[in-house]
């Protein structure tokens, strides 16, 4: 779920793009600039991915795969996630432009999280691989669900209702994201385990 | 308990209010959807088309002419100060502004109208669920209907509920007139023209350029598993099997981004992309911008002294 | 033992464009891609670097134009190393075609794309347009300058890929597979485009009918080594040498020989038959039946009008005609996969929505390419993917699984990933997926797309085993004449042609449309068909001389007596109506040159004849 124009006081949206401002350049410092091209080809495919529905009991849902992301890419998943976000919303009107920073933020921040944290503790073995990526897949979904809700908060008491209410339509996603990521992960090691690497470098040769 | 001024109504009243939103509803969006699918009716395929964001690059307008660094200067600084104000009124009167916009710009109202339609989901939770979950002030209207005491449903939160969606349905309709009246690449270079770094504009392109890559890689993989007898169902195998495909779908992309590379660097590459683009200022432009911030300076005006 | 004393091939002065001396390479994951490459190529020269999928064209390639560092070895362009600014000057006047052209248009805007590489090379602003303008112009594109590439078709986009280096107008042009998935249409265009261009040419091709048509020079590579380094007409003229390098694709002219009609091949004389004996009793249940079928796609494009065929069990029809005929969106209805409007009759009943959705349980469909059918972390999860979903109990889907491999020749490669295969490993598993169903009707399209001609040869095996009705869709006649005995033509959603293959391939009409441009490449094939034949000819003798030779590994160079087997130009005819193979030997001599040793003693005499 993104977050449309004029949801957001003026000072959050002001205050949120600052941050994800912030963040992006951090990020893209973070990313070899020979590699920036190709973090943009990459975005495209996960730009792809998130528009695949997923049936769920009578209806569907489709994937936000931040913590996905940040698996794969590490620190310069900020980057692609706002421009993924930039490109939903150029394209589909799926989250506002002027609320771009504060989408970023919620998609991105938690994909930085999970990244890091996959890195750390992916260990070696397929088992250990796979319980972890599911994790941070779902981990990020529930981290952004969450950052959702704050962010609607951040209008005042009356927001409260909207915001519970949007974590909790995230929680089955939140299931069907974990799993979704672990079996990728799973896939991944298996048939290419240098992209859980998290460095377009060390996959030079495919 | 409840704060703020109690209107009785019956519950009959309710029900006929259910009853003619819910038709009212029912209908535009029948309408809307035969209007929209127009010639396709007979498709039953996943839709997997993407709209194309420059549609009328060609078109010649105001907005056309208009040079892009300051249509985006001018339409955003606008699209800004209408996310700050706060009554309804001030949405409803930034909304025939951006209509304005959309009808001076030339463009077909199919288009803005996808982008409404796209928020729908997301206003539409406000709208349902604002007016029953806002705080009840003393100053508020309660409506209370007879047999639902407990669910008191406030005018002051419907009030919320349309500002914000009133100010969403302005910036999106000015989408169109920002996006679609000069090339993407046009657009993208009048970015970095305002200090957009040049390497993270020309990933905008790039990355746009590459959905549809995906997109038909995507719908021929989906296709090859669906002449193996794969239906999506809400089981654990459907969920192996879409994490098998887009592990798939990275693995073709992360390959992919090097071939590109490599053919971007045989063209003679060297970091940056050579811009094809000429930009010339006239005092229209200027003028055409201050209007836009003026507008946009003198709603938030009104909106904060509270005159609308 | 490889004979090596061929250098160089085409006769030059003046200093060669490309230097490459003893050029190894090692992948990341330490396998040897090249090793020990040594080649001059002057300016002008016409290269097809062949062989096998493997064996370390693309590596050597990329090396020409700096992708790849030089990690042993030396390489010089134009007498310097490629580094620094020599290596931006080299990039800017080498051209690299990319096998898939979509790697290669990477901007918003066929302009942009092909401007790319002018603005790089520093051609102003004022004078692009024209430039591109005039670059998209001969490729027959000038329409479509502001087109998006993404609304381009497969060939189109190949076109305007060829354009982006075309206006760069570069001294060296490297294609890589050129001619991979275009119809015969397109690729005449792209013959026709590469005839005219003057400069160096190094085309990375299976399809050596095209390169013969192109090149003069052909460098054979194996495992990373140059084995061959001939004149086109004296490599395709040597079958053996082909063959151990997987090249041989004579078997694909053994059915033109000399007459119009591959007609030895053509698999029609018996099933012909056994079609007029059973037609009575068959002909009322045809497996899949499609009267005055429909199809429009969403954005309403009429992709299918009035189509209407049958097709008898056991048969095997070729579906063929331009890109873009709608032979595709014919499959997919075929699939259940669109709905057109019109009657779909499978094994003679009518089916309704619902039913359609089941045709994959009675109906396999290989893909062009099985990247798209592909996406199990090993083969025996791929193949039992659909047995699976067939619901069929667990040792049954084991069994399925054991015969598919085995019947594509991959027994045992159950724990193998399927994207480490190989291209024609993977072109089979993803038989062998459809296989494991065991559908009564089997789709290929282009099955052999992509394949080194030693891959064809085995595909072609393992698809004359099978026993399914099967409908082909390609745009290779000699595919066609080999497996189908029936054919239809589609042109812009209609059934053009409904005839017995032998009809197609004697069908003139087809060239004329424009649809098949077949005589080309028949042609070319009687041409490579004659030189093959003259060598048939040569004959062992004796003589001295010093001869670099290879035994496996070990090259050296001293003289020796040899056995030595000489190419050499006997001309001949035969009547076109001969079926044999038959002409007088006149003699067991015959006036033959021998290049690079004339004077050494001979031990055969030389007639004046």
């Amino acid at each position: 779920m993104h977050i449309s124009d004029g949801v957001l006081p003026i000072s959050v949206v002001i205050g949120s793009a600052v941050a994800s401002l912030a963040i992006a350049a951090w990020s893209v410092r973070q990313t070899d600039s020979e590699d920036l091209p190709k973090v943009a080809v990459v975005t495209a495919s996960f730009f792809v991915s998130s528009l695949i529905h997923v049936p769920l009991g009578p209806t569907s849902v489709h994937l936000l795969i931040p913590g996905l992301v940040g698996v794969l890419l590490g620190p310069s998943s900020f980057l692609a996630i706002l421009l993924g976000l930039l490109l939903q919303s150029l394209l589909f009107q799926f989250g506002g432009l002027t609320a771009l920073g504060a989408n970023a933020l919620m998609m991105g921040f938690p994909a930085l999280l999970c990244g890091l944290l996959f890195n750390k503790l992916r260990g070696r073995t397929q088992k250990q691989h796979v319980i972890v990526g599911g994790l941070a897949g779902g981990g990020g979904t529930l981290l952004a669900a969450a950052l959702l809700a704050l962010l609607l908060s951040s209008g005042g008491e009356d927001f409260f209702g909207v915001a519970k209410l949007a974590l909790l339509a995230h929680l089955p996603v939140f299931l069907v994201e974990g799993l979704v990521s672990a079996f990728t992960v799973s896939f991944l090691f298996r048939v290419k385990p240098e992209l859980l690497g998290q460095r377009f470098s060390a996959l030079q040769q495919g | 308990m409840v704060d703020g001024q109690v209107v009785q109504l019956p519950q009959a009243l309710l029900l006929a209010a259910v009853l003619a939103l819910g038709l009212v509803s029912l209908l535009a969006l029948k309408l809307l959807k035969s209007y929209l699918s127009g010639k396709q009716s007979a498709q039953q395929e996943p839709d997997w088309s993407v709209p194309v964001i420059d549609a009328d690059a060609a078109g010649d307008s105001l907005f056309h002419r208009w040079d892009v660094r300051f249509k985006l200067v001018a339409l955003l600084g606008f699209a800004l100060l209408v996310v700050a104000t706060r009554s309804p009124w001030s949405a409803l009167i930034a909304m025939l502004i951006a209509f304005a916009a959309v009808v001076l710009a030339r463009q077909p109202l199919l288009r803005s109208l996808k982008r409404l339609l796209a928020m729908s989901g997301f206003l539409g939770m406000f709208l349902l669920v604002m007016p029953l979950t806002v705080v009840s002030r003393p100053e508020d209207i309660l409506l209370l209907f007879s047999g639902l005491e407990f669910l008191p449903f406030n005018l002051r939160g419907l009030q919320l509920a349309l500002a914000i969606s009133g100010k969403a349905c302005a910036v999106a309709l000015l989408m169109e007139p920002l996006l679609a009246t000069a090339s993407l690449p046009r657009t993208v270079e009048g970015l970095t023209r305002l200090g957009v770094p040049e390497k993270v504009a020309q990933m905008i392109l790039l990355a746009h350029r590459y959905i549809f890559v995906f997109l038909e890689e995507a719908r021929r993989m989906t296709t090859g598993m669906q002449v193996r007898g794969f239906r999506p169902r809400t089981s654990t195998e459907t969920l192996k099997v879409m994490g098998n495909f887009l592990g798939m779908l990275f693995v073709r992309s992360f390959e992919r981004t090097h071939r590109v590379y490599a053919a971007m660097q045989s063209r003679g590459y060297q970091g940056r992309f050579p811009a094809p683009f000429y930009f010339k200022v006239t005092g229209g432009d200027w003028l055409h911008a201050a209007i836009w911030l003026l507008l946009g300076v003198v709603l938030l005006i009104f909106d904060r002294s509270g005159v609308v | 033992m490889h004979d090596l004393l061929r250098l160089p091939p085409i006769d030059f002065d003046g200093p060669a464009q490309f230097e490459i001396r003893n050029l190894q390479y090692l992948y990341p994951s330490g396998q040897q891609a090249l090793r020990g490459i040594d080649l001059s190529i002057a300016a002008g020269d016409r290269i097809a670097l062949v062989g096998q999928n493997g064996s370390g064209k693309s590596t050597l390639v990329k090396h020409l134009n700096g992708l790849l560092k030089v990690q042993q070895g030396e390489l010089l362009y134009q007498g310097q190393a490629l580094a620094g600014e020599h290596l931006r000057r080299a990039r800017l006047e080498i051209g690299l075609l990319f096998q898939d052209p979509d790697d290669q248009l990477f901007c918003s805007t066929l302009y942009d794309d092909v401007s790319f590489g002018p603005l790089n090379q520093g051609v102003s602003l004022a004078g692009m347009e024209p430039l591109v303008r005039q670059a998209l112009a001969s490729v027959g594109m000038e329409g479509l300058i502001y087109k998006p590439s993404h609304h381009l078709s497969y060939g189109q986009k190949k076109r305007a890929a060829l354009a982006c280096l075309l206006a760069m107008k570069p001294q060296v042009l490297i294609l890589d597979e050129p001619t991979a998935n275009l119809d015969p249409g397109q690729e005449n265009i792209l013959v026709e485009l590469l005839h005219n261009y003057q400069g160096t040419l190094i085309c990375i091709t299976h399809d050596l009918l095209f390169a013969y048509e192109l090149c003069q020079r052909a460098v054979v590579l194996d495992h990373g080594q140059i084995h061959h380094d001939y004149r086109m007409a004296e490599l395709v003229a040597h079958p053996p040498s082909m063959r151990e390098h997987g090249l041989d694709f004579s078997f694909r002219l053994a059915g033109l020989d000399s007459h119009q009609l591959p007609e030895p091949q053509v698999a029609a004389a018996v099933p012909l038959v056994c079609v007029a004996d059973k037609s009575a009793e068959v002909a009322t249940s045809p497996v899949v039946e499609l009267s005055d079928y429909h199809y429009r796609y969403a954005d309403g494009t009429q992709a299918l009008s009035g189509v209407s065929f049958a097709l008898r069990a056991g048969e095997s029809v070729a579906i063929v005609g331009e890109n873009g005929a709608g032979k595709t969106t014919l499959l997919n209805c075929l699939m259940g996969i669109h709905n057109g409007s019109g009657t779909h009759l499978f094994n003679g009943r009518e089916l309704d929505k619902q039913q359609r959705q089941l045709l994959w349980r009675k109906v396999g469909m290989v893909f062009q390419d099985p990247a798209d059918q592909l996406f199990c972390a090993s083969c025996a999860e791929e193949v039992a993917f659909g047995p699976r979903q067939l619901g069929l109990p667990k040792d049954e889907v084991v069994r399925r699984v054991d015969t598919a491999l085995e019947r594509v020749r991959l027994a045992g490669y159950q724990e193998r990933v399927p994207l480490h295969l190989s291209g024609g490993e993977r072109k089979r598993l993803a038989i062998a997926t459809v296989l494991s169903m065991e559908p009564e009707l089997l789709i290929l399209d282009e099955p052999t797309a992509g394949l080194d001609p030693q891959g064809e040869e085995l595909l072609l095996e393992i698809l004359h085993e099978l026993p399914q009705t099967r409908i082909l869709v390609t745009h290779d006649p000699f595919l066609v004449a080999q497996l189908t005995q029936r054919t239809l033509v589609l042109h812009r959603g209609k059934v053009l042609q409904d005839y017995s293959t032998a009809d197609f391939l004697a069908d003139q009409n087809l060239q004329s449309l424009n649809l098949l441009a077949l005589s080309y490449k028949s042609d070319c094939s009687r041409q490579i068909l004659a030189l093959q034949h003259q060598h048939e000819h040569s004959h062992l003798h004796q003589h001295f001389h010093e001869h670099p030779h290879r035994h496996g590994e070990q090259v050296h160079s001293h003289a020796h007596e040899h056995a030595h087997e000489h190419d050499h130009v006997f001309t001949h005819t035969h009547g076109a109506d001969s079926p044999e193979h038959c002409h007088q030997i006149r003699g067991r001599f015959h006036d033959h040159s021998h290049p690079g040793h004339e004077n050494e003693e001979h031990e055969h005499e030389h007639p004046d004849d």
